[in-house]
């Protein structure tokens, strides 16, 4: 899978570029409009994470012309912009998701993942995790063929885990993926710790989840 | 009181205090008018009289009348009467003229008489001429009657004629005070029009308060052109920082501190995202960069804002009691923005309750206007803190770390940007209660 991430901030490109790596991802950089209009039209990318801002030009130009052009990679428009309207340029111009800065590394892996679904259709929409089976499609959570009634929240919360398993999730990641799009007065709460206990019970009701690890003082993480 | 008001008071009072002075000053100024055109008279008849006297008519008048003569007219209002003095000592010195009641046969009235002494035939007279004066009090009281009627019908108009000049007069003022000075929502809403006026100090007046007014203005976009600048700014090295953490926890082989004080960090970078977030968001709404193009039902809205955190409830067994009697369609509203701004009020609502207690949501009609009642039993507000509630990074439990300050701001900013009115109502100890009154009449 290749991404070419087009970001002119070095040190924000690279951090990006690890984590990717470390998700076997193949990364190509580029820091500035021209250069990423050649590498665009030189390389079949999968994904192309494009900043707005950058020196040469205006990233939303550049995805105009490339998508003019038949580039088929999958854009994911990056900016600190966040104006309403570049976001809604954003995704007229055909970019497949748009995400704010500063933004957690793993919500964009999780972002990606979900348009490679959405994309290719990818053979199983559900994951298991020993005797859970979560289908992403339906949202729905099967244990040995039984069907766990599980909330909104507590469905993406077991996702998002599953979806990042053998890592730990801080809670603050956590909260930012299930109440990111809301700007609340609440950094303190211990909301995601509720989410998790109940969740934990009505899993636990159906099989072992001692592969549901609270990293103490940190946050979660799912082993498979 | 007005202006107006006052200037009127003030004429009226005046011209009633000039009235009530000449009043009192007009029987004494008529009684003199009347006496010196009596006396003139006086004085030409006695002059007459004795030119007579002179001719020799008098003696035919005192041999006929035994030394003295007394010729009256009919009403006894007018007398002529000559009496020989017989004790110079009683006799005045020249011409005398004297109010005295003179009896005319047997009966006393009030006459203005000249007395002169005059020398004939060696034997000292005196002539009296005497002119009743009791229909000078009725004239006084006629004249005082006329002119009390026509003061009043002065006084009456000139009134309404002050009233109208002031009105008119004052009419720039009361312009730039309804134009003006009267609250608007921020300085975007101020209206520089100049107030034409032939008054030079309201003009004055005017030129100052656009001035104040511009510079207002100024200093308030510089704040916000500052804070948008600067949350910008900062969006990019916290991004840095943020995904290095993440990269770093990621890695794996740390031991359990190193990584508790990484998520710390991590945590505490969060923090001052979102509070940049929330600065930006208040700025960007003041300065009207957000549409407004969405229709939701507040029904709707109450449902999806419950939806993502009614979960929370159960933490603090709090139990929540729906009273959706009314529904409004809320248009050109921007939909997220007053999602978060429910999604903030109800979590406050949590927040601040008590273990075990509950919340109430009305959605109604009341006295006309729709409305959205968010009542908690939580711990309430001090009535002299409730005024600060809404500004930006106070916090009334200052030993609790218990939010960043900004979550009342932000709501007040959104509602003031769908001009929705908040009313809070808050008891200590028992609880506070949230009222949106969405701007609407049934």
């Amino acid at each position: 899978m290749n991404v070419l991430i087009v970001e002119d901030e070095r040190s924000l490109s690279h951090e990006m570029e690890i984590y990717l790596s470390r998700q076997n991802l193949n990364c190509d950089v580029a820091f500035n409009g021209k250069s990423a209009s050649d590498k665009i039209h030189a390389n079949s990318y999968d994904f192309v994470l494009l900043d707005l801002g950058l020196p040469d030009m205006n990233g939303l130009d550049l995805l105009r012309e490339s998508k003019k052009a038949g580039i088929e990679s999958a854009f994911i428009v990056l900016t600190a912009r966040s104006e309403v309207e570049d976001k809604i340029t954003g995704l007229d111009l055909g970019a497949d998701d748009y995400i704010a800065k500063p933004f957690s590394l793993a919500e964009l892996h999780s972002r990606m993942q979900a348009i490679l679904r959405r994309k290719h259709g990818l053979k199983s929409n559900v994951m298991s995790i020993h005797d859970f089976d979560i289908d992403i499609q339906n949202r729905t959570v099967h244990c040995k063929g039984n069907s766990i009634n599980l909330t909104k929240k507590e469905f993406d919360l077991l996702h998002y885990l599953a979806l990042h398993k053998n890592r730990v999730l801080t809670r603050i990641q956590l909260t930012e993926h299930i109440w990111g799009d809301v700007l609340e007065d609440d950094y303190e709460s211990n909301y995601i710790d509720v989410h998790v206990k109940n969740l934990r019970k009505k899993l636990s009701a159906q099989s072992s989840v001692d592969w549901f690890e609270t990293v103490r003082g940190v946050g979660y993480r799912v082993n498979a | 009181m007005t202006i107006q008001v006052k200037f009127a008071l003030y004429n009226a009072v005046s011209k009633a205090l000039i009235i009530l002075a000449f009043m009192t000053l007009l029987p004494i100024l008529v009684e003199r008018i009347v006496y010196e055109h009596i006396d003139k008279r006086l004085v030409a008849r006695s002059e007459r009289i004795l030119l007579t006297v002179k001719r020799g008519s008098i003696a035919d008048i005192v041999r006929e009348q035994d030394c003295s003569f007394e010729s009256y007219n009919i009403l006894k209002e007018e007398f002529v009467a000559i009496y020989p003095i017989t004790d110079p000592l009683k006799m005045n010195n020249g011409t005398q003229i004297r109010n005295e009641t003179w009896s005319i046969e047997g009966e006393k009235l009030q006459h203005r008489i000249i007395s002169r002494p005059f020398l004939y035939d060696n034997q000292m007279y005196e002539l009296n001429i005497g002119e009743g004066i009791s229909t000078i009090d009725e004239l006084k009281s006629i004249i005082q009657r006329f002119l009390l009627v026509m003061m009043l019908g002065v006084i009456l108009i000139s009134l309404f004629i002050d009233l109208a000049f002031a009105r008119l007069l004052l009419k720039p003022l009361n312009s730039i005070i309804s134009t003006k000075l009267l609250p608007v929502p921020s300085p975007a809403y101020f209206n520089f029009t100049p107030i034409p006026s032939s008054t030079a100090e309201f003009n004055q007046l005017d030129n100052r308060i656009n001035e104040m007014m511009h510079k207002l203005k100024d200093t308030f976009q510089i704040e916000k052109e500052f804070i948008s600048n600067v949350s910008h700014e900062l969006q990019t090295p916290i991004s840095i920082i943020q995904n290095r953490l993440e990269n770093i926890i990621n890695e794996g082989n740390l031991s359990d501190e190193l990584l508790i004080k990484l998520s710390d960090s991590q945590r505490t970078l969060n923090r001052m995202s979102r509070i940049i977030k929330a600065l930006l968001l208040i700025s960007k709404i003041e300065n009207d960069q957000y549409l407004k193009q969405d229709t939701i039902g507040a029904i709707e809205l109450m449902d999806e804002v419950l939806e993502e955190i009614e979960e929370r409830l159960t933490e603090k067994n709090i139990t929540l009691h729906k009273y959706f009697y009314d529904d409004y369609n809320i248009i050109e509203c921007n939909r997220t923005l007053l999602f978060t701004m429910m999604t903030n009020l109800i979590n406050n609502a949590i927040k601040y309750n008590k273990d075990g207690g509950s919340i109430d949501i009305y959605t109604r009609v009341k006295d006309g206007r729709f409305q959205i009642e968010i009542k908690d039993s939580g711990i309430g507000i001090e009535k002299q803190d409730i005024n600060g509630i809404f500004d930006r990074f106070k916090r009334l439990n200052k030993n609790k770390a218990d939010g960043y300050g900004l979550g009342l701001p932000l709501v007040k900013t959104i509602a003031g940007f769908h001009k929705i009115e908040i009313i809070v109502d808050s008891t200590p100890n028992e609880g506070t209660e949230f009222i949106l009154i969405l701007d609407f009449r049934c």
